[in-house]
């Protein structure tokens, strides 16, 4: 059984299937037709056919994953509805993009503001170590702004077929079998902006929840709970001389004035600088810390307009339930967002993205019904992929962010050119080669010797209050 | 014992950073890193572990916030924002203000363009680390009370891998017992290393990366200095809340219906 190769995966699931390890379904192979035919052997039998027309699902929520999720079931031969409330919704957000995603979901070069080839992290005694020295000529973080992500993402499930409804999604009545469709309740505004819409339904048979952070889907499926952190984030227009330092220069603040347990930043924007902070454990002082944050980048800012103030939750954790029957949770909605970077957009497009992939599969495009087992393998292929990933920053999070000595040595590590580069590489593609293990023992070491430095600088200090 | 009491004051850091107490083996240890903030974080994402559903009053509310996505958390007005309009307070505003006119930075004679200027801290022909050390904990002290706009003109160079670390084990009085630690640390990095690429399972090969290095590396070390300290009460702190994640992850398969997984 291939289940023994695949036990060293840390059990998110006892059990591993066989086809666990190969995927027929990839981003690019969609089409390919000598995957197909592998396609029906692992079709759910027991799924009845559908006839006379094609499966519908209904996407709730247009921003990254929403978007995404509905191209690829269009694409697919889906019946495909997206629902978004707002269709020049502004999502709260850095808008920070990794390099890999401009590839994978093939994004145009003008709908990013800015290339960010300069990250500056600095430390709460002040030193500021430039953590982008190793990126290659071609290689940068791409700066977004939301609405002009999230439209053009839409933009495209429409032209492939998706029909975008203007609405907001309220309520879903849930069936009793497995084969009589969701009725989605939810108010239509057909584009008008005011007014509270006129009351319609949609019957479809099943349903992707792409409606981020307090989603209602999550609410319909009685998903649960998770940790949020409170995100604060100020536009800030600032004088042409200063916003040239922020031409393609990013900034992270740490320090237990900006955080307890997150970052400070300072991210460009396409004419103005976007200054924010976060907190999970704190989130009453978010004020403070934003405050803090700006103090600390005032050199740079300093004669800055503040033109937009915004607020969000960032889920810390995935729900206890991403799935259930023929309803799954994706992006903010089921909660992918990691610790350390606080990055969401990629997951969320990427987890729209294989949850359609996962449908489109399963359905075999559009003419067959599905159930739990086919959307469950969209959860199996994104828990194997991705977990990792999210572990280790978990870890990361709880020991470098924490304390003020602890962020000193972490940004001592930084300058490390070795450390920059699996950064990056990592950050940029979310894959990255094996490393070399004789540098990896150096790094160990001088983590070490960061470490026991700043911490004995702390010792110092705590004596010095007496 | 007496001597590490003598040398360590009561934590006047606000608790939830060092909320260990004081070991016998206070210096140079790494488990404040590693230790957990006792009280607020711990306690809510345990509720929620446990009750599923959010009975964590933090989670509750994030749940409960309504259509327009106003951010309900409790105290603080400012966020309560409609996402999508402009700030609600006021919005357009200077960056500036009151406080932030009153200019602090820190000033010493012998911090000069960034760094401490070490020929003055000359001793019989010899740097005097050990005054090095003293005058960057007062600075770092300082910067805590009083945070200081980072800035490109007077960029902090000041670096603590110059102080040579026999000065570090000299001022701490460190005989074997730190070395002793690092030497553990390094062995137990490299035994996880070995076994790992000699097995070819477990989660490094899993993900061939370097943060999965660094994330044994980082459970190794924190293992191995949280049991010297015999600080089980913290490791086992930790353990909550590292699983606490892993079961947020594995929650969602535990009600995959019997049967309803393929083959
Ligand atoms: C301040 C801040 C900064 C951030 N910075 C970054 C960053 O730099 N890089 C990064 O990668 N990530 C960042 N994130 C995280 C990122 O914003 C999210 O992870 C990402 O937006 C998740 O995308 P999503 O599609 O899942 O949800 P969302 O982007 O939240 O989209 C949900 C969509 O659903 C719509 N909707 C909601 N409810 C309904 C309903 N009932 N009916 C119809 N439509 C509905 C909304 O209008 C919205 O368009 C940041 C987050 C915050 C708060």
């Amino acid at each position: 059984m291939a289940s023994i190769a695949l036990k060293s995966f840390v059990g998110l699931r006892q059990q591993v299937s066989t086809e666990k390890s190969h995927y027929f379904f990839t981003s690019q192979s969609q089409t390919k037709p000598p995957r197909k035919l592998k396609l029906q052997v692992l079709a759910s039998k027991s799924s009845p056919r559908l006839t006379n027309r094609n499966l519908r699902v209904a996407v709730i929520g247009g921003g990254p994953a929403g978007g995404a999720a509905a191209e690829t079931l269009a694409k697919g031969g889906i019946e495909t509805y997206l629902i978004e409330r707002k269709m020049d919704n502004c999502k709260p957000c850095g808008g920070a993009i990794p390099l890999c995603m401009v590839g994978e979901f093939d994004l145009p070069l003008d709908i990013i503001d800015r290339r960010v080839t300069k990250m500056k992290m600095i430390s709460p005694s002040n030193v500021a170590v430039d953590i982008g020295q190793t990126l290659k000529p071609h290689e940068y973080i791409g700066m977004v702004r939301r609405e002009v992500l999230d439209a053009y993402l839409r933009e495209r499930a429409k032209d492939n077929g998706a029909e975008v409804i203007n609405g907001l999604f309220l309520k879903m009545d849930v069936p009793k079998d497995g084969v009589s469709p969701y009725v989605l309740h939810y108010n239509g505004f057909d584009g008008k902006v005011g007014g509270v819409g006129e009351k319609r339904t949609l019957e479809v048979d099943a349903v992707i929840g792409a409606d981020g952070a307090n989603s209602r889907v999550a609410k319909a499926i009685d998903a649960g709970d998770y940790d949020y952190a409170i995100a604060f984030q100020e536009r800030i227009k600032i004088p042409d001389d200063k916003m040239a330092y922020y031409e393609d220069l990013a900034e992270m603040y740490v320090g237990d004035d900006v955080s307890p347990d997150f970052y400070g930043w300072v991210f460009p924007k396409c004419d103005h600088v976007a200054v924010g902070t976060g907190t999970v454990t704190h989130k009453g002082d978010i004020k403070k810390f934003q405050l803090a944050t700006r103090k600390r980048a005032k050199d740079k800012i300093l004669g800055g307009k503040i033109i937009r103030v915004e607020a969000h939750p960032i889920p810390e954790h995935p729900r206890p339930r991403r799935l259930l029957g023929r309803v799954a949770l994706v992006g903010d909605a089921a909660g992918y967002v990691t610790k350390c970077s606080g990055e969401g957009i990629y997951f969320a497009a990427k987890s729209g993205r294989m949850c359609a992939e996962a449908i489109v599969e399963g359905s075999e495009n559009g003419k067959r019904m599905v159930d739990e087992r086919d959307l469950r393998k969209y959860l199996e292929k994104w828990d194997k992929t991705y977990w990792p990933t999210y572990k280790v920053l978990d870890v990361l999070q709880k020991v470098f962010y924490r304390s003020n000595p602890a962020r000193e040595a972490f940004v001592e590590m930084c300058a490390d050119e070795y450390v920059q580069k699996m950064t990056f590489d990592s950050y940029l593609y979310k894959t990255v080669a094996p490393g070399n293990p004789l540098q990896d023992l150096k790094l160990a070491v001088n983590t070490i010797g960061s470490l026991v430095r700043a911490n004995a600088l702390k010792k110092e200090m705590d004596k010095l209050s007496v | 014992m007496s001597i590490s009491l003598a040398l360590f004051s009561p934590p006047t850091q606000p608790p939830l950073l060092f909320p260990s107490s004081p070991s016998t083996k206070p210096h140079l240890t790494l488990k404040p890193h590693l230790s957990l903030r006792p009280s607020k974080f711990l306690t809510t994402t345990k509720a929620s572990a446990e009750n599923g559903a959010g009975t964590s009053p933090t989670a509750a509310t994030a749940l409960e916030i309504q259509p327009d996505q106003k951010v309900a958390e409790t105290p603080q007005q400012v966020v309560k924002k409609d996402e999508s309009s402009v700030g609600v307070n006021g919005s357009a505003g200077a960056v500036e203000t009151e406080e932030d006119k009153v200019l602090s930075q820190f000033v010493d004679p012998k911090w000069v363009v960034g760094t401490w200027d070490l020929s003055q801290f000359q001793k019989d022909g010899s740097t005097d680390w050990d005054a090095v050390i003293d005058a960057e904990a007062r600075r770092r002290k300082w910067l805590e009370g009083n945070p200081e706009t980072s800035s490109n003109d007077a960029p902090i160079v000041f670096d603590t891998s110059i102080i040579p670390w026999w000065a570090w084990i000299k001022r701490f009085h460190l005989p074997e017992a730190e070395l002793l630690n690092g030497r553990a640390a390094m062995i137990g990095f490299f035994m996880a290393y070995l076994v790992d690429s000699l097995t070819g399972v477990g989660l490094v090969d899993q993900m061939g990366n370097f943060f999965c290095k660094t994330l044994l590396f980082v459970a190794v070390v924190g293992v191995l200095l949280i049991r010297k300290n015999e600080d089980l009460e913290n490791l086992k702190k930790l353990l909550d809340e590292t699983t606490f994640y892993d079961k947020q992850w594995q929650a969602t398969w535990q009600d995959e219906k019997p049967g309803s997984s393929k083959n």
